[in-house]
């Protein structure tokens, strides 16, 4: 469905993707793992749209995302949770959830759906849907980012580093509505610099060092590969 | 007696400052922009709801349809605001210099439209607002077209309130001006939402404008003198709030109709002053946010 061909980026002159070849199937986690720095958040931000491409290609389902500003490949059906979060502080978690709906509309009862499938991925969310975005802590603002790209009602999900910066306490919650999402049937495309955080069921994982793919394969290939040893932490 | 018209009198202005710097507020508010032609819209609304109404009138359109046809008319001339959203649009993103030299260059174009459009005389509706008559109140009167023009004020700030507040349109517009990149990535159309905006900002103004034209003459040197007023408004409220637009217009409306009564020649100097003291006191106004 996602297919990423030959895609360059640059920024403020410096090459930070070169010739990235990636694609995502149906209902299918790819995990991009590397370390800070290797161009994980920019090859995620150029499939939203966000950084434009110098050479290559993003397509979705055959048609050309490329070019396309982020808010019609958010319609397209791409979902997107950054690594801070970025959770509104000025709307209440019930808004930023609902947010997706008001950007994609839909059939009321299709809408109450999405909103429904968002919470019950995270139940936790249910108790405190009043309560400002500002007043969150970290791990209850990854789960509203989460949730509210869940309320888009995409069909590729992208995850940039959904674990970092987690207290050890929040990270299962987190893992366990990553698996209630896969379980749906959705496609995710996950950014993780620490392979530990990586879930078994992952279908397969990409290797990304200083703007190129290095490596592709099993999970279990990737903690026997020396090469990927060296620059993904979590694998010794 | 003389308490009560000037306080009546303060309150009218500060419905119509309110109007204009609502305007200015929503604007900074979403799109960080200090829109200088928002005393250039005000003058344009007055100019040309009072062409509006002049042509109204020579088509045997009844006097008593003048609050309406001013709203109108004010509301049509805020579409101007689609063209220099446009231009702005090319600037957003860049220093506040750039964009605060572009809506300078715009006041100085108005200027020069206004001019060659209606001319360099001022223009006077004449005393239409007595087709309303006046309402008598424990002793008192009071002109109903000028209580109209407050009602308006009312309603526009409840409509406001209830727009940013309780729409998921509102909701959109606020999360767009806190984080457009993420709105963005969350389907938001930000570049429609800032025009929207912008436009809707450009209408508060002229709409301001044209009521105001039955009680004063529209003249080239409305744009400065509202702009003077509008942002003793916007720094004493706070800079981007609603809220504060509704108070510090107040303030402001009541400094003026003091200052004019007791010192004339102390008008600007009246107002300044307390805007020097919120700028001491509190840098960023009754309902400002302070900077991260």
């Amino acid at each position: 469905m996602l297919s990423v061909e030959g895609l360059s980026v640059d920024i403020a002159g410096t090459s930070i993707l070169r010739d990235i070849t990636l694609d995502v199937n149906e209902g299918e986690i790819v995990c991009l793992v590397g370390r800070n720095g290797a161009g994980k958040t920019t090859l995620l931000r150029a499939i939203m749209g966000q950084l434009a491409a110098r050479a290559g290609a993003v397509k979705w389902r055959g048609a050309a995302l490329t070019g396309l500003p982020p808010h019609l490949v958010a319609r397209r059906g791409i979902g997107f949770s950054p690594e801070e979060s970025e959770v509104f502080a000025s709307l209440s978690v019930a808004q930023n959830i609902a947010f997706g709906t008001w950007t994609r509309p839909a059939p009321a009862a299709r809408a109450q759906a999405r909103v429904a499938f968002a919470y019950e991925v995270f139940p936790k969310l249910t108790t405190y849907m009043a309560r400002g975005g500002a007043e969150l802590s970290g791990g209850e603002r990854k789960m509203v980012s989460i949730a509210r790209a869940l309320a888009l009602d995409p069909e590729l999900l992208l995850l940039d580093e959904p674990f970092e910066g987690l207290s050890p306490a929040i990270i299962p919650t987190i893992a366990a509505g990553i698996a209630s999402i896969r379980a749906s049937g959705k496609a995710i495309l996950m950014a993780e610099s620490n392979v530990q955080h990586i879930p078994d069921y992952v279908s397969r994982i990409c290797v990304i060092e200083r703007g190129e793919i290095i490596f592709r394969g099993s999970l279990a290939e990737a903690r026997a590969d020396p090469l990927v040893r060296q620059v993904a932490s979590g694998l010794a | 007696m003389a308490t009560v018209d000037l306080l009546f009198a303060a309150l009218f202005n500060a419905a119509v400052l309110f109007l204009v710097t609502a305007g200015l507020q929503l604007i900074f508010g979403v799109q960080r922009i200090v829109n200088l032609t928002a005393g250039s819209l005000y003058a344009l609304g007055a100019y040309f709801g009072a062409s509006v109404f002049e042509w109204f009138s020579a088509q045997g359109g009844s006097p008593a349809l003048l609050l309406p046809v001013l709203i109108l008319s004010g509301l049509l001339a805020g579409q101007v605001g689609f063209v220099i959203e446009r231009v702005l649009r090319t600037v957003y993103g860049r220093d506040e210099a750039f964009q605060l030299l572009m809506t300078f260059a715009f006041v100085l174009m108005f200027q020069d439209v206004l001019r060659y459009v209606w001319g360099a005389q001022p223009r006077l509706l004449g005393d239409l607002p007595s087709v309303y008559g006046t309402l008598a109140v424990g002793g008192f009167t009071f002109p109903v077209y000028n209580l109209l023009v407050m009602l308006s004020a009312l309603v526009v700030a409840g409509l406001l309130y209830w727009l940013i507040e309780r729409t998921s349109l509102g909701h959109v517009v606020r999360a767009t001006a806190e984080n457009g990149r993420m709105a963005e990535a969350l389907g938001a159309n930000t570049r429609r939402i800032n025009t929207l905006v912008f436009v809707l900002g450009s209408m508060l103004g002229t709409v301001g404008g044209a009521l105001v034209i039955p009680t004063t003459a529209a003249s080239l040197e409305m744009p400065i003198a509202l702009i003077v007023e509008a942002f003793a408004v916007v720094v004493i409220g706070g800079l981007g709030s609603i809220r504060g637009a509704f108070l510090g217009a107040i303030i402001v409306g009541v400094l003026r109709a003091l200052s004019l009564t007791y010192f004339p020649e102390l008008e600007v100097m009246s107002i300044y002053l307390v805007v020097i003291v919120v700028l001491v006191v509190r840098p960023y106004g009754l309902f400002g946010k302070a900077e991260a």
